[in-house]
């Protein structure tokens, strides 16, 4: 496999996805992900995005093509590959019945991180996602917003080398959304590789490296927030979107903009 | 401890802590609904019923109640938990970790056997307290109890595996093993029954278990002990290995 060559972050080559229902959600993806880099992944709805998301995790089993997270197999060498992986869902499935500090003990245990470092790696997440106030509450206790925070610090706690984030910041608040940008920011500074899914352009466009677009299962355009819009003939990385969506009358330029009244 | 010990044992942990967590219903209501049977069918009934091939009653009923917590709570914990699991989705953290189909397959597992061992070994500390209870055959009893509590585990996490609401692990519970085990001779002996249902009764697998772990207690058995032992191993083994195969294929598991 001549394009897994060389270390990548994520490597993903002719990735398939059908379900047993015959719906093929992948047909033929491939990307990659350079250590270190912010990487957007975008696409409407039903694209593809969570299941490529959930092939790498192992949520899902590919029909077809190849993984690897930092050269190691994802089906093959699963172990290896889910151990550099930190993964946020885009639902929060936190378990009812543990509280907040149990929920990030006991991830950091499944992935073999002895008592002492959990002890101070929860304290540490508790503290930076302003949580710690809340660690002893059950999760099911807490607000939209708080499980989002927990989510993410679930997944950091093992300090995965790719952290995979699938719309972290769907229906949070703007303060909290700024906070996540922040945080993402600095932890991709410090040599955390990030592949962020968003339906927010602007969020893409402000943190992304690089982004790809993925519709109906396939990567129809890759590259710079710049290049991609040069790509589609536009201004901006929204109306290449839509262009890729087969949307261009939404674009904002259409909206005609009602003149202030003088008074 | 390396990384695969400390997985293994949170995996397993985190079995444990969800139903200690709710142990009131967990461990008490089934200790009180035993407490319950042994009030009725022992003291009650019993003393109308007097002996059952020279056995006091309470106590020929007794290891069959024992058998019977262990077994419906080692079923019901991992039927629950992987079922509640799936529902909201936080199976996904156990699943997208580092950990082999082996090592989730026997956390699951351990987590009900260690509930139905709990509850078992209660009954059985509550029912010393009130009768004479024997223990005859404690080299046929361990391995026994170890078996059936085993068989129930891998029975109740292939239901939960394969549940897709909470009516299916109802369904199973309440409609095919609970009958099964009544039916099986908790509370009598198959040779009272009139035909075709003592017949019948030598068709039904947890009769043999039944008569196992009676065997342990009181020595008395309707069944040979050795051919028992023997299928109830070969059953255990046979589901586990089905499990893990689903495990293997992420079966319901994984899309």
């Amino acid at each position: 496999m001549h394009r897994l060559r060389g270390v990548k972050a994520l490597a993903v080559d002719k990735l398939e996805k059908r379900y047993p229902t015959g719906v093929e959600a992948l047909r033929g993806v491939s990307l990659e992900i350079k250590p270190g880099e912010l990487f957007g992944l975008l696409g409407p709805n039903g694209a593809g995005k969570s299941t490529l998301i959930h092939c790498t995790t192992g949520l899902a089993q590919p029909t077809g093509g190849e993984i690897q997270v930092f050269g190691h197999d994802a089906i093959a060498n699963y172990a290896d590959a889910r151990q550099a992986v930190g993964l946020a869902p885009q639902e929060p499935n936190l378990d009812w019945f543990l509280t907040v500090a149990e929920t990030l003990d006991y991830h950091a245990g499944y992935f073999g991180m002895p008592k002492r470092e959990r002890r101070e790696r929860t304290k540490e997440l508790l503290e930076t996602f302003s949580l710690t106030e809340k660690a002893d509450e059950r999760t099911r206790t807490l607000s939209g917003g708080m499980k989002r925070r927990l989510i993410l610090a679930r997944a950091m706690m093992h300090r995965p080398r790719l952290l995979i984030l699938d719309e972290p910041t769907a229906g949070v608040d703007v303060e909290l959304r700024l906070e996540l940008w922040h945080y993402m920011q600095r932890i991709n500074q410090e040599g955390t590789t990030i592949l962020l899914t968003t339906h927010y352009l602007e969020e893409a466009e402000q943190l992304c490296d690089r982004i790809a677009f993925i519709n109906e299962g396939r990567i129809v355009g890759e590259g710079t927030s710049a290049q991609l819009s040069a790509r589609y003939g536009v201004g901006n990385l929204e109306d290449a979107y839509l262009a890729l969506v087969g949307r261009k009358e939404l674009s904002r330029s259409h909206i005609e903009v009602e003149a202030e009244p003088v008074s | 401890m390396n990384t695969a010990q400390i997985r293994f044992a949170t995996l397993w942990r985190r079995e444990v802590n969800r139903f200690m967590k709710i142990k009131k219903q967990t461990i008490g209501a089934p200790l009180l609904e035993t407490f319950l049977y042994i009030s009725v069918f022992g003291a009650a009934l019993g003393s109308r019923i007097d002996k059952l091939h020279g056995i006091d009653y309470v106590v020929f009923v007794i290891p069959g109640l024992i058998m019977m917590s262990f077994s419906i709570n080692s079923f019901a914990n991992n039927s629950s938990s992987i079922l509640q699991q799936k529902f909201q989705g936080a199976i996904q953290d156990q699943l997208s970790s580092p950990a082999s189909p082996l090592e989730l397959l026997l956390a699951f597992s351990l987590g009900g056997f260690v509930r139905g061992l709990l509850v078992a070994m209660l009954t059985f500390i509550a029912a010393s307290l009130l009768v004479d209870l024997p223990v005859d055959h404690v080299l046929v009893l361990i391995p026994a109890l170890f078996l059936v509590g085993f068989f129930f585990a891998q029975l109740g996490v292939l239901i939960g595996v394969r549940a897709e609401q909470f009516d299916d692990v109802a369904f199973a519970q309440t409609f095919i093993l609970q009958p099964l085990i009544f039916l099986g001779g908790v509370f009598y002996s198959a040779t009272l029954l009139p035909e075709p249902f003592q017949t019948l009764t030598h068709f039904n697998p947890i009769f043999y278990m039944i008569n196992l772990v009676r065997y342990g207690f009181v020595g008395f058995t309707e069944v040979s002990v050795a051919l028992s032992l023997l299928a109830l191993t070969a059953a255990t083994a046979a589901l586990f290995l089905v499990n893990l195969r689903l495990f293997g294929r992420g079966y319901r598991l994984r899309a």
